[in-house]
């Protein structure tokens, strides 16, 4: 039929086969107890919003109406008692080590009741994803360690990821802009660490956070190679809080401007800075920091199509509700022909969502972040040792070698164009998806009439949260460009991407 | 609206609605959006009733400024541009007017709209809803002195402030429906909390529990759907000035904005990506201008199919004035969705008034209904 060399030949045209068929080319790669331990934390997620979500969305956000100044510390405490804050750190930092790509299905179950509450708990893994794609294991173990005391205690202690700037929010995120914006964060290097003034904005869960992972520039004249990322803990002289943002949506999940004046970060809170990168690469630091971001993306992003798979089915859910109950012009909405064909598309809609998701974890699971953990030997490893054997490793974790050997890896080893189709699906999925959210926001609106624009019936809420999803973790411009960059110009040799 | 159209009343009654807005609703934008949270801003009703914009097409003799749908139309767009609420209730009103005028029952109005009290000058409507949607309207009964309401009306707009509120109600054994105006003061009214909506917070509305209250029949018994149709294909262009003003103003914001924040180096008007979704909203804005202006030329002149005009416009451009304010706030990213700018407030009241008439989809099928049957 055909040979070998021919497949193999052409394979290599664009769309390549691994690279349009992503899951395919996983499957057989997937441990097979990764399946039985999502389904259990789906459920997990479902008893949750049972107990937990359903009863408290709504009236939390009239909360926050009401009192624009509201902090969600007691639903933290409610979400550590249920074991969400540790549940996806490594069990290697002390974690309860669930696979990561379940993240996504959870955070979707919890975004189908309140996507305010599912950033209320998923921007610790915003901070969590950020600290492990430093590859500084020894900050990251240490940061961790905190987190597993405060769920430990009943005092949670959460991280926050802060890189938007005032007058820099899409620059800040590419290195091919950040030295035409105008970022403000300086750091000066002094004996012992870094002094950081400056200010960040739209933080979410800034107020409420123990530690935020943030980054800081040492020459505020040609950021992208001088940009460094650090960590920072609550209390800290010279580190407070600004304005508590008064948002159309997700209210209940504070977004928090942060300021720097004057404020030493020691050098062991560095996480990652041009001293750092010379140990284990020849790539610049813009090339490394480049890498950093889009490692991170390629996991929160999936995590932003999640939420808005959510969105998106909640708003379905409303519907199909609001339209088997009620009566219009002499018969049940669920038999009119037009509304079948609308909930028939949002539910389409849905599934799509979900698709995204998962091909992108499928990417980052094969040729991504999570490939480590996510091989069949190492999952089974982590997933079959008790906590107690990782309490040994713990001083091994620390080492120098350790960082050094993963940095090594991650960001100068892997492929570039593993690199780029992770970072450009992830890109993909992020403005699909919440694109998608949206559209299904504004037909289920559509559906139920008067009864949607109530902020009692829930409908109207997911509209506002959703909106928020085409704007945070890049806009949905910069993510169209963004899969340009990853999945398009690599094929076409003339092409540049952000030319003015 | 388009300038070439507008005569030198219309020109007058657009400067007037834009120093309004500008003077008085722009400032307070932000503040009275906090509605039910905050005490409603009857500063702002008062000054809209001592200019007139609650009576813009009442007939002179009832207390009103008589004038068309076009000037009403200016207005609408003028002070949505600012603030939607206040063009939402000044809607509200009209069409409660305009249904009790179909009915022929002009003297019903007259000691209404003339009371010197912005809020006894009101009368509340469910505006959001074609009666027919409703499964379970009030029930109405003969009294001595004319008719018992008994039963719930849901999201009455205006309730909560109005002196008065225009009901659909069903009378036991008889087809349709019919509608009926109650006072807001009688004991046997019952308002619950103010609906906490999508948008325009600041045109209140309220459920209302009926007991056997009070009410004067509007019209013949039976004769309310013919009447909101009558006065829904005349508002229909109002409600598409409402879109209209939305649209416009969040473009306005979105350009401005754009010529002043930078991104990689230089303002982000320069990027070809904006400058289409920019050019997007300009061309909505731009079509919808014409299909208001067409729309209210074919219902003041009452051109052959003036009916199917507005109810088109209206549905096109509530439409359009979603997309438009999804992008509004696109342009200003993080910015946009933060209530010290106008743009989410846009975004939240153009979904809002979508609804106003009753379900789109509805309202679509019955125009292709409508289309069919000429």
């Amino acid at each position: 039929m055909i040979s070998g060399s021919e497949v193999k030949s052409i394979m290599k045209r664009f769309p390549r086969f691994e690279d349009a068929y992503l899951g395919l080319n996983y499957a057989p790669k997937l441990p097979k107890a990764m399946v039985k331990e999502t389904k259990e934390l789906v459920a997990y997620a479902r008893k949750f919003n049972d107990q937990v979500v359903r009863p408290n969305a709504l009236l939390l956000d009239r909360m926050t109406h009401e009192n624009p100044d509201y902090l969600p510390h007691d639903l933290m405490k409610t979400i550590s008692d249920w074991g969400f804050y540790t549940m996806w750190v490594p069990k290697i930092f002390g974690g309860k080590g669930k696979n990561l790509p379940s993240l996504s299905p959870v955070i979707e179950e919890v975004s189908t009741a309140c996507v305010g509450i599912a950033n209320v708990m998923g921007v610790n893994y915003l901070g969590l994803s950020s600290l492990m794609t430093s590859f500084n294991m020894r900050i990251t173990n240490r940061v961790l360690s905190d987190v597993i005391e405060g769920e430990r205690t009943g005092d949670p202690k959460v991280i926050a990821f802060a890189i938007t700037e005032p007058i820099a929010g899409t620059d800040a995120e590419d290195m091919d802009l950040v030295d035409r914006g105008r970022v403000i964060t300086r750091a000066e290097k002094v004996d012992g660490g870094y002094v950081v003034n400056g200010r960040k904005v739209f933080i979410s869960m800034g107020h409420v956070s123990e530690w935020t992972v943030f980054y800081a520039y040492t020459d505020l004249k040609t950021p992208s190679q001088n940009m460094i990322g650090l960590v920072v803990r609550r209390g800290t002289r010279g580190f407070s809080m600004g304005r508590h943002e008064d948002k159309m949506g997700q209210r209940v999940c504070p977004a928090s401007e942060i300021i720097f004046e004057d404020c030493f970060i020691p050098d062991d809170q560095v996480l990652i800075d041009q001293y750092s990168i010379k140990k284990f690469t020849r790539k610049t630091p813009a090339e490394v920091m480049m890498r950093h971001i889009d490692f991170l993306a390629s996991s929160s992003k999936a995590g932003v199509c999640s939420i808005a798979t959510g969105v998106a089915r909640g708003a379905f859910e409303d519907a199909l509700k609001f339209a088997a109950e009620t009566e219009v012009k002499g018969k049940l909405l669920i038999n009119h022909q037009w509304a079948q064909c609308l909930l028939a598309e949002m539910h389409k809609n849905v599934i799509l969502g979900r698709l995204l998701y998962q091909e992108t974890n499928y990417a980052n699971s094969n040729r991504g972040v999570y490939d480590l953990l996510q091989m069949k030997p190492v999952f089974y490893y982590l997933k079959l040792m008790p906590p107690s054997y990782f309490k040994m490793l713990e001083p091994m974790v620390n080492q120098a070698a350790t960082t050094w050997a993963m940095s090594k890896m991650y960001f100068d080893l892997k492929k570039q164009e593993n690199v780029d189709i992770c970072s450009g699906t992830a890109s993909m999925a992020k403005f699909a998806g919440t694109d998608i959210g949206m559209r299904n926001c504004q037909l289920a609106l559509d559906i139920m009439g008067e009864a949607g624009l109530r902020q009692d019936r829930g409908m109207e809420k997911r509209l506002r949260d959703a909106k928020l999803l085409q704007i945070y973790e890049g806009s949905n411009q910069m993510n169209r460009l963004i899969t340009f960059k990853g999945l398009i110009a690599p094929t076409v040799p003339q092409a540049r991407v952000f030319e003015q | 609206m388009i300038t070439s159209i507008m005569h030198d009343e219309m020109k007058s009654f657009e400067d007037l609605a834009v120093n309004f807005a500008n003077k008085e609703l722009d400032k307070r934008r932000e503040q009275s959006d906090k509605y039910p949270f905050v005490p409603f801003e009857n500063t702002v009703l008062a000054k809209a009733h001592e200019l007139g914009f609650l009576g813009i097409t009442l007939p002179e003799d009832l207390g009103g400024i008589g004038q068309g749908i076009s000037t009403l139309c200016v207005v609408l767009e003028s002070i949505c541009r600012t603030d939607a609420s206040l063009g939402a209730l000044i809607f509200t009103n009209a069409l409660a007017q305009e249904i009790i005028l179909k009915s022929g029952g002009a003297d019903t109005l007259r000691g209404i709209a003339s009371s010197t009290d912005p809020e006894s000058a009101l009368i509340a409507f469910p505006a959001y809803s074609d009666p027919l949607e409703h499964k379970d309207l009030p029930r109405a009964a003969k009294s001595k002195k004319g008719y018992t309401l008994s039963g719930s009306s849901s999201y009455v707009v205006l309730a909560p402030i109005a002196g008065h509120a225009l009901i659909p109600a069903k009378i036991k054994d008889q087809e349709g429906y019919s509608f009926f105006l109650v006072s807001l003061s009688d004991p046997k009214v019952k308002k619950g909390e103010p609906v906490f909506s999508l948008g325009v917070h600041a045109c209140p509305a309220a459920d209302l529990a009926l007991s056997g209250a009070e009410a004067v029949l509007v019209g013949q018994e039976g004769s309310g759907p013919a009447c909101f149709v009558g006065a829904a294909e005349k508002m229909y262009a109002a409600a598409a000035a409402i879109a209209l003003g939305i649209m416009k103003g969040s473009f306005d914001y979105a350009l401005a904005y754009s010529n002043e924040r930078e991104q990689g180096g230089w303002p982000i008007v320069n990027w070809s990506e904006i400058k289409m979704i920019l050019a997007d909203m300009a061309i909505q804005a731009k079509i919808a201008d014409m299909a208001v202006s067409q729309a209210c030329s074919a219902v003041e002149n009452k051109i052959a199919g003036w009916d199917v005009y507005a109810k088109t416009a209206a549905l096109h451009i509530q439409e359009a004035a979603c997309q438009v304010t999804t992008d509004g706030i696109q342009i200003l990213g993080g910015y946009g969705y933060m209530k010290d700018y106008g743009q989410e407030k846009r975004f939240r009241d153009a979904k809002q008034v979508k609804t106003l008439l009753g379900m789109a989809p509805l309202r679509k099928i019955g125009l292709l209904d409508q289309l069919n049957a000429k």
